[in-house]
């Protein structure tokens, strides 16, 4: 084989499965993780020229400032508690049984009871997925996000859709804003004034609510704002922390509790005629709710279900209209009877802007809530009201009226929306769905004009059976409507919240395809191999390829458990450990007992405590490590010698790990530059690590001068120093190219160790004080798997194992253990298992690229990048010790076995995450747990094939 | 060659003292004293433990395989001492395999690896020795294997593959009493320990068939 022909053949397969690998997750994810075209139009007040709704009375709307509704309400003030349950708003007597944090809101539910009251609770419905940046997103467009924002929750990005605030701000609507930031994410500069309060750290119960408190009761007295929104955070962390069942949520309902009484004091007292909450609004609702643990996310009842409690303070009171009731009424624990409606969600914003009367944001689907409405219902007596003269109407009928306007409204809009939507996105919608909406919008408005002209008609005519039926007609016409807007809502959750099965089945296909190709190559690998051995057909089906097998079937399989996805990090343990017993049996048959295969067996079970400790901070949600660490071992925090030791161990730890790398680079004999290069740059970026410890934890008192430059100075020259190797050793690997084929091995050994040199501080800074730990763990037990190799190859005498070269089971052995690093590290495949406080070390500002580049680097770093980049080592350090130099190219064979072997692994435990959740994509957890599961196998799956690319380019 | 040679029958009759002592234990422990795994798996083992640890030690005491220079009482002795080593190195193997430790478990997990012990390693123990040959050729398979080979490596194969795969759904969220530990790893250890012995009297039928003047 020519070397460079040969090179490129080796290399052609990996980007070929690479592409291969990447159309299939595209197009899976199409399918599975649904998108949504944004659309960049928005509502402008003199469309209303363009509807068919009440077009004659549109030359004197703007005289009296109306836009496309009469306002209903002045000012509206909006308290959002995250989080909120239905449970904790509505009254214990709703439910099947009392339990201890329900009935803590009394106010709003004495508010709320009682005949003629102006208050109401809604049960409000959300749709998954419920994370708070996807409901604030919701709630504000109208709209249904899809899942594929949730990625976005780490540093919301600005709303571009036609939204609520948007709408506010632009009809002279002044809106204060306090509370969580990440309102001022979603809406950089639209709020007049905000006090907003970081949202990040979960475990702070009280920053963001005591700020709120100190400026809610203030700007009620100021008339400076039209719309105030206060958003709540600690209900939400305390679910998070502690769960529901706690004695810290059930504090802060109580806190909660007292501060709603406060705020609807001030808003009574303020709300005579002439004062400035005339005629102001209260909405106190949740964004979304919460199971018992304090998790969201899914589309389970719990999380799906949130209240809403909204009271008008209209002076003189709102007419209470007790129309369209199709709530459930119970006495509360006062035995008043209190009813409960019910909205969803995604009518909030329409609702809203009618009230307010400004536009409804262009992209909403929702419907205006009559209920909700009806709250703040004016007395229309001795009003005009538009064209119709119609006098000495009953209120009911007048508000019909005015409601079934405002749905005209509302239709004309969201089928404008649909309209547009159709013909620009890029999916669409389906069209006979369509088509059977558009014959609604139809029927729905031939008979609204019809409803005009005879309700004007009916109003001269003042007999009583006339108004009846004008009643009854304009009920009919208000189903109309609200029909149309049902299967508007529906079309749009089947086509934003179901799935594309054929699209889903496509990626599976593609994803088979690539299997077989890779199984193809690495037959063909097997052959280029057996060309160098010249043993002839070896057709016996050895034990450990078929260990390897049932190994990565068997944890491939488990993704098919919910239970086991959960105990990933212990199920590759369990095989981990499993393939260590293995090994040692193999030895001891062979009368050798041997000390690695022994040590193997003690970082598993080292490894497996890191797991459980992982799995424990999982449930129990993130404390620090240092604490938890300190309560294993039966030590509290305070004992200044244990503190002291404590922060010392690590920078021991990570002085060992330099003394070991320094000892491999000694090794080292050509290449002089790059080998003092590499020592310098680790030993001074570790060294900087341990002064960016010392520094960050305090023990040491020092001027803040000082402290900044460890805290951050520090860690950037880490980045730096570890850039600044990566592209030395590449460039290195380039310029060397001549000499290389003086001895490839020992050449593939240099680089490799280079390689890793560079890339270790960066991933040591980013993983934290547990980072020397896990690096040395990683080095043990890569060791142990290199040895236990040795014994093997020497005693099947050929040297080969059914054409493999390299025993598969150290392949998967390398695999397992790297995804039991990722576990060990602190990691678990949900969103809130990033730890995003790693992606702040060495900056205190959020850049979303570089931010994000360093969470990959620390959540992939240890579980893909260093094992997949030290692949090498499973090929040279072998051939080093056998005397198989003979021919030059076959280390380069056996390696792309490797990295083709490792590939495949990944890619079949990817193809049965796949599978898994394309069979659970109705399950209960598909949000909350398949999910996030399918998009980190995706993208360690992509990454993987990735680096293994470039490797490829880089170790050829 | 002065080993003892054992015919089918005598294999199978051993076999059947094995379940019949395991069975015994388990139905004393049911109707005599009313305890089940499930809800005191300590007691219950311990009772295991007790019938089953004298029959086994018995038995394979007496199909020892160097008759001629170990006495029976030596064997006996062997197998006792075998008893802690061989539960010491299955709660190692439990241990690494991420079976949990602590306070609450410790007397269920000593319990589980002795019976595992008596399971495995007690067998090989009295019937070899310290003969060190004989252990590697009973992992290996490597010989062409007897009577008393079958007779030890099926079931102790069979009874570790089986705790393997008992310890498959104690993940689940399931929420039964018996995926406690060492519950359903005690029912797949023993369930594996009845094929393996099953599995070896139908080897020992084939040898005999294959090979019918050795037996005899």
């Amino acid at each position: 084989m020519a070397p460079m022909g040969s090179k490129w053949a080796l290399i052609r397969p990996f980007f070929l499965i690479l592409l291969l690998h990447s159309l299939a997750i595209y197009l899976f994810t199409r399918g599975f993780l649904l998108t949504r075209t944004e659309l960049s139009a928005y509502s402008r007040c003199s469309d209303l020229s363009h509807s068919p709704c009440s077009p004659v009375h549109n030359s004197s709307s703007h005289d009296d400032g109306r836009c496309w509704t009469k306002p209903a309400v002045d000012r509206l003030v909006i308290i959002i508690l995250d989080a909120l349950r239905f449970d904790f708003l509505a009254p214990s007597s709703f439910f099947a049984d009392a339990k201890p944090w329900m009935d803590k809101l009394r106010v709003l539910q004495k508010l709320a009871s009682g005949e003629g009251s102006s208050a109401r609770i809604f049960k409000a419905i959300a749709d998954p997925p419920t994370t708070s940046l996807q409901r604030l997103k919701g709630l504000t467009t109208g709209g249904l996000p899809t899942f594929i924002d949730v990625g976005n929750s780490f540093g919301a990005p600005a709303i571009v859709e036609d939204n609520l605030i948007y709408q506010l701000n632009k009809n002279g609507k002044r809106v204060l804003m306090m509370g969580d930031d990440t309102w001022l994410q979603l809406f950089p500069d639209h709020f007049n004034k905000s006090y907003p309060y970081p949202s990040f750290d979960v475990k702070d119960l009280d920053t963001v609510d005591n700020g709120v408190m100190e400026h809610l009761l203030p700007s009620l007295y100021k008339d400076d704002w039209d719309v105030l929104i206060a958003h709540f955070l600690g209900v939400d962390h305390a679910g998070h922390i502690f769960g529901v069942d706690s004695t810290p949520m059930i504090q802060k309902l109580e806190q909660y509790n007292s501060i709603l009484e406060k705020v609807v004091d001030v808003l009574k007292s303020q709300s005579g005629p002439s004062r400035p909450h005339e005629n102001s609004f209260l909405l106190v609702m949740g964004d979304h709710g919460q199971t018992l643990n304090g998790d969201h996310g899914g589309g389970t009842p719990e999380e799906v279900e949130t209240s809403l409690f909204a009271m008008s303070f209209r002076s003189p009171p709102a007419s209470s209209l007790s129309i369209l009731d199709m709530n459930s009424c119970k006495l509360d624990l006062d035995g008043e009877k209190i009813c409960i409606s019910t909205i969803q969600q995604l009518d909030f914003a329409a609702t809203v802007a009618a009230l307010l009367g400004i536009p409804i944001p262009f992209g909403s689907i929702g419907r205006v809530n009559p209920e909700l409405y009806a709250l703040s219902a004016p007395t229309w007596d001795g009003q005009k009201m538009g064209t119709n003269n119609c006098k000495s109407r009953s209120n009911l009928e007048a508000w019909m009226q005015n409601y079934a306007n405002t749905l005209c409204l509302n239709c004309w809009q969201v089928k404008r929306f649909i309209d547009l939507y159709s013909a620009t996105s890029v999916i669409g919608l389906p069209s006979e769905d369509l088509h059977h909406v558009a014959e609604l919008y139809a029927q729905a408005q031939t008979s609204w004009s019809n409803t005009k002209t005879s309700a004007c008609l009916s109003e001269n005519g003042i007999s009583n059976e006339a108004q009846d039926s004008s009643a009854s007609i304009l009920q009919l016409q208000i189903n109309a409507y609200s029909n149309f807007l049902e299967s508007v809502a529906k079309l749009a959750r089947s086509a934003w919240t179901e799935f594309d099965l054929i699209l889903m089945a496509t990626g599976i296909g593609f994803m088979l395809v690539s299997l077989s190709i890779h199984l193809f190559a690495i037959g063909r690998a097997n052959i280029a191999c057996r060309s160098y051995y010249a043993v002839s057909g070896i057709s016996a089906f050895p034990f450990s390829l078929f260990t390897a097998f049932l190994l990565v079937i068997i944890r491939a399989a488990s993704f098919l458990s919910n239970s086991y996805i959960l105990m990933e990090g212990r199920v590759a343990n369990f095989l981990l450990a499993t393939t260590g017993i293995l090994n040692l049996r193999c030895s001891v048959r062979n009368g050798k007992f041997s000390k690695d295969e022994f040590f193997f067996l003690l970082i598993n079970i080292i490894i497996r405590y890191g797991i459980e400790f992982g799995m424990s901070k999982q449930t129990v949600g993130s404390t620090s490590l240092n604490t938890q660490s300190l309560n294993i071992l039966g030590i509290y925090e305070g004992h200044p010698l244990w503190m002291m030791l404590l922060e010392m161990l690590p920078v021991i730890m990570l002085s060992l790990l330099a003394i070991l790398l320094y000892k491999c680079t000694l090794g080292i004999s050509c290449w002089r530059y790059l080998k003092y290069l590499l020592i310098t740059g680790t030993i001074v970026s570790y060294m900087l690590i341990s002064v960016h410890w010392v520094l960050e934890s305090k023990l040491i008192a020092l001027s803040m001068v000082i402290q900044d430059i460890g805290r951050n100075l520090a860690p950037r020259i880490v980045y730096a120093v570890g850039l600044g190797l990566l592209i030395s050793s590449v460039l290195s690997r380039i310029l060397g190219q001549k000499d290389r084929n003086l001895n490839s091995i020992a050449s593939l050994t240099i680089s490799t160790i280079s390689m890793l040199s560079s890339w270790s501080p960066a991933i040591l800074i980013l993983l934290g004080r547990q980072g020397p730990f896990v690096g040395l763990i990683c080095i043990i037990g890569a060791w142990c798997i290199i040895r236990s190799k040795n014994e093997e190859q020497i005693n099947s005498k050929s040297g080969t194992s059914g054409g493999f070269v390299i025993s598969p089971i150290h392949v998967t052995q390398w695999n397992l253990l790297a995804v039991c690093l990722f576990f060990y590290s602190g990691h678990w495949c949900t969103f809130d298992g990033l730890r995003y406080g790693a992606a702040f070390i060495g900056f205190d500002h959020f850049n979303i690229i570089r931010q994000g580049i360093l969470l990959a680097i620390d959540t992939f770093g240890v579980s893909h990048i260093v094992p997949i980049l030290s692949l090498p080592f499973l090929v040279t350090l072998h051939s080093q010790n056998s005397e198989e130099n003979k021919a030059k190219g076959i280390v380069f064979v056996k390696l792309t076995q490797v990295f083709l072997i490792y590939g495949l692994i990944t890619s079949v435990t990817t193809m049965f995450a796949i599978i898994c959740v394309t069979i659970h994509r109705r399950h209960l957890m598909v949000w909350g747990l398949f999910a996030p599961k399918y998009v980190f196998d995706a993208l360690s799956l992509l990454l993987t094939d990735v680096l293994i690319c470039l490797a490829s380019l880089y170790y050829y | 060659m002065g080993k003892i040679q054992i015919s089918a029958s005598k294999a199978f009759a051993l076999h059947f003292l094995c379940t019949a002592a395991l069975a015994a234990g388990y139905c004393l422990a049911r109707d005599v004293y009313a305890l089940s795994l499930v809800s005191d798996p300590a007691q219950t083992l311990r009772l295991l433990l007790l019938f089953e640890g004298p029959v086994v030690v018995g038995i394979y005491s007496w199909v020892r395989r160097d008759p001629d220079c170990c006495s029976y009482l030596k064997a006996v002795g062997r197998g006792l001492l075998g008893l802690p080593i061989g539960a010491s190195i299955n709660a190692f193997g439990a241990i690494v395999l991420g079976a949990p430790v602590g306070i609450k478990y410790l007397t269920k997990t000593i319990y589980w690896s002795f019976l595992m012990s008596l399971f495995t390693f007690v067998p090989a123990a009295c019937v070899f020795g310290k003969s060190r040959a004989d252990w590697q050729h009973i992992l290996a398979h490597s010989k062409p294997m007897e009577v008393v080979d079958y007779m030890i490596s099926l079931p102790a194969h069979g009874a570790v593959i089986g705790a393997w795969l008992g310890a498959w759904p104690m993940p689940l969220d399931w929420e039964r009493p018996w995926q406690e530990w060492p519950i359903c790893v005690t029912y797949g250890s023993v369930a594996g320990y009845l094929v393996g012995m099953l599995a070896s009297s139908v080897f020992i039928l084939v040898l005999r068939r294959q090979d019918p003047v050795k037996v005899d």
